[in-house]
């Protein structure tokens, strides 16, 4: 499969007569935007705001983080399953604006937590996303939508709103252009080593009200079984974030750190042998199935020399990847995993949450529970200055002097899948 | 940094100048400016500070009591208003040692300062206060004091400009243990790093792959080597078998506090009163971020299956359910204190006769 991603940069959005860019300047008819989320009848308004890097603006209640971005070639292939009807993603041609993001907040969720995104100071220095300009998508719900409901309206409407402004780039200059084309099953090239990528979609050990977050081509992961996906459908919309920030958000996705690299090396310093997706689960004999049939495809249908692992938010979730990294290496594939701590107390070696010693090549991505302060906002968006702001041991709101938050809660500043330049160390 | 550092530094009676031995039952005292390694240290920061006071007791006298005397001694060095808090350092001197790390954790809490002490490896007041405190490592006698000193003086000046650092996300100016001397805390803290995490994946990938050297960033522990528990040698119609549980179930109102997350603590509870048959679903809390508590709060029996265990006790196939049901949360629990929790547990089930124990988890 062949996907081609022409990037597109933006510089400022601003606010316009009609949705178009000229120049670096994306320029968005608000009005004519919030007249296409509000298509989806499950949302009775919606507040669209443009927010600048610098300006003293906090966003609570953030949901998801995305890239505008637009199919031209097949068109309307947009988010195949949410947006569009399903097909396979990850082929033909994709618009991309660079530099720009669109923000989703969910202000009526009764989750107990969701993440924060500061367009200034420390906060904004720390995330990729603080550093943008940013579209930000407030909805509200109709009468009688359910609270599960509206946060699927409400994700629907990032994703809508993402394509919405992504069209803007079609027709004009492409500023970069990247190629993920990869031959079905690629073959051998001299003495180059095959890796392949076994990405952990989902753990349902968070689901909320016991329901799962869709995610994958309209429809939940919980069920999956290790299944080999081409890694361009994963940068092109068959996958998006759950309906929390947990350092997996579409943006993330769209831009997947390790899928990437892979792609970047393929043919130089590797051979991208191909990916399996599947999920953690709370049952210890699925558990085993999993790593049993993720290593046997890795093993027998990837033909992989090495594998690289990725993994959800959570502790359980370390052991499910340990597993299947452990059945990798029993069937001898060499595997590196990545890991993120969530331990604040304690030291690396206390951390761990598997003891195996073929386990000896693991990245840690950081340690998610380090707690930041970050300075006053001015304005607030996605709720108001009495928003409360998740802290395990103090009640506090969005308009706080200090916000004294754990760093998982900042968007943008972990990632589970590669693009964060962040490790724990012992001190 | 424009403003000079006003120090505060603790020394024994010995190093206090006062006595030796026959003088370590000496109570408290204060001494405007610089004593005994003092002066050294003044020395050492120059235009940068002043030791403003000297904090002094007898090692006898402090270890007779050492929360007291902690306390006592920090509200003595506050008096002072100090930017900065310094303490020994102790070499391998024990009571002195403990003494030195007592009084440093009570002045970071009482004045939220930049606390140092130095002290040997060997010295005991090093396992008892790592965590709280930074400890400079220093060798077992007082030769080289006044280089222990420089280093205790310079992390000080270094914890000062906490917010400065750019190597650590949380921004302290702090170095790494080896790099600045200390005792390693027990901590982990977030660097940035030169490359991005999916580099440095790949590259550890294709180095192990090439058989070349490779480095993991998360050293596993060694397998504990645990050997599962031998079966219950009398029938089981005669046990008596306990419910354990570290899913976090606890009354509405988590009388022990229990957390969500990094939970420290177990409690148990009288299975008749806290989960009778004809419980009511309004009463229970489950203190655990790890998972959605939805279907244990519907029925916590899913989680603690009380109700199969007493039809098992009525059908006679167990002797006894045990009266108390064993709770707590583990949840991002350090493994030191889960393995403490544990063992605690298992010494009171002991204690009482118990024979079995089941363990239901999330």
């Amino acid at each position: 499969m062949r996907l081609r991603i022409d990037g597109v940069k933006v510089e400022d959005v601003r606010q316009g007569q009609k949705t178009r860019i000229e120049g670096k300047v994306l320029y968005v008819d608000t009005g004519d935007l919030e007249k296409a989320l509000l298509s989806d009848k499950r949302i009775a308004s919606v507040r669209v705001d443009i927010v600048r890097p610098g300006s003293s603006v906090r966003i609570v209640n953030v949901i998801d983080v995305l890239q505008p971005r637009c199919k031209v070639e097949p068109e309307g292939t947009d988010f195949p399953g949410w947006l569009t009807k399903l097909g396979v993603a990850g082929n033909g041609r994709t618009i991309s604006l660079e530099g720009v993001i669109v923000t989703v907040c969910n202000r009526f969720s009764h989750r107990s937590y969701s993440a924060v995104l500061d367009m200034f100071g420390w906060g904004a220095d720390l995330s990729k996303y603080g550093k943008m300009p940013n579209v930000v998508i407030d909805p509200a719900p109709a009468e009688h939508v359910s609270e599960r409901e509206f946060e699927l309206a409400a994700r629907t409407a990032g994703l809508r709103a993402a394509v919405y402004l992504g069209a803007a780039g079609s027709g004009r200059r492409r500023t970069g252009t990247e190629i993920f084309d990869l031959k079905p099953s690629p073959g051998k090239k001299g003495k180059l080593p095959r890796v392949g990528y076994c990405y952990m979609l989902y753990t349902p050990q968070h689901d909320y009200q016991g329901v799962p977050d869709p995610i994958f081509y309209g429809g939940q992961a919980t069920e999956i079984l290790p299944t080999v996906v081409q890694p361009s459908e994963i940068l092109d919309g068959a996958l998006v974030n759950q309906l929390t920030v947990r350092g997996m958000e579409t943006y993330s996705i769209q831009n997947h750190a390790v899928i990437r690299e892979l792609y970047k090396r393929h043919g130089r310093d590797l051979i991208f042998a191909g990916m399996i997706v599947y999920s953690a689960t709370m049952e210890p004999q699925r558990r085993q199935r999993n790593a049993m049939l993720a290593a046997s495809l890795a093993r027998n249908v990837l033909d992989a020399d090495g594998m690289i692992l990725t993994k959800c938010y959570g502790g359980m979730p370390h052991v499910d990847e340990a597993l299947v990294a452990e059945a990798c290496e029993n069937m001898g594939i060499k595997t590196t995993m990545f890991v993120h701590l969530v331990h604040s107390g304690s030291s690396l070696a206390e951390s761990a949450l598997a003891s195996s010693p073929k386990l000896d090549a693991i990245v840690n991505v950081g340690q998610v529970l380090e707690r930041i302060v970050l300075p006053k906002a001015e304005k607030i968006l996605g709720g108001d200055r009495g928003t409360s702001v998740y802290n395990p041991d103090i009640k506090q709101t969005a308009g706080s002097a200090a916000l004294d938050i754990e760093e998982f809660l900042l968007a943008g500043l972990h990632d589970h899948l590669g693009s964060s330049r962040v490790a724990a160390v012992d001190y | 940094m424009g403003k000079e550092i006003r120090v505060v530094h603790y020394v024994n009676q010995f190093f206090g100048q006062q006595g030796g031995e026959d003088m370590a039952g000496m109570a408290f005292t204060v001494k405007e400016g610089p004593v005994g390694p003092g002066i050294a240290l003044e020395r050492i920061l120059g235009p940068r500070g002043k030791v403003v006071g000297t904090v002094i007791c007898g090692d006898n006298y402090f270890a007779e009591n050492v929360d007291k005397a902690a306390e006592d001694g920090a509200a003595l060095a506050a008096e002072f208003k100090p930017d900065v808090f310094i303490a020994g350092p102790a070499f391998e001197a024990g009571r002195y040692g403990i003494a030195c790390g007592a009084i440093s954790k009570s002045v970071a809490r009482r004045c939220g300062i930049p606390v140092v002490t130095g002290m040997a490896e060997e010295n005991p007041g090093v396992e008892l206060y790592k965590r709280d405190i930074y400890i400079v490592r220093t060798q077992r006698s007082a030769l080289k004091v006044a280089e222990n000193l420089r280093v205790m003086a310079e992390l000080a000046i270094k914890m000062l400009s906490r917010g400065e650092g750019t190597r650590l996300v949380a921004r302290e100016a702090i170095g790494r243990p080896s790099e600045d001397g200390y005792f390693p805390r027990g901590v982990v803290k977030n660097e940035y790093t030169e490359k991005t995490a999916a580099v440095r994946g790949v590259e550890m990938l294709l180095a192990k792959l090439a058989g070349r050297p490779f480095e993991t960033e998360l050293p596993l522990p060694a397998d504990p080597g645990l050997k599962p528990a031998p079966p219950i040698s009398k029938p089981l119609s005669r046990c008596e078998i306990a419910l354990v549980s570290d899913g976090g179930l606890v009354p509405k109102e988590n009388p022990h506090g229990m957390r969500g997350r990094g939970n420290l603590v177990w409690a148990a509870y009288e299975l008749d009163t806290f989960l009778p048959d004809d419980f009511a679903s309004g009463d229970y809390y489950v203190a655990h971020t790890g998972y959605y508590p939805v279907y244990v709060l519907e029925d916590p029996h899913r989680m603690v299956p009380a109700d199969t265990m007493r039809e098992l006790e009525r059908e006679g196939v167990i002797g006894k359910l045990h009266p108390l049901f064993y709770s707590t949360s583990g949840n991002g629990t350090v493994r030191n204190r889960c393995w403490e929790m544990g063992t605690e547990i298992a010494k009171q089930l002991q204690e009482k006769g118990v024979d079995g124990a089941i363990l239901t988890s999330t």
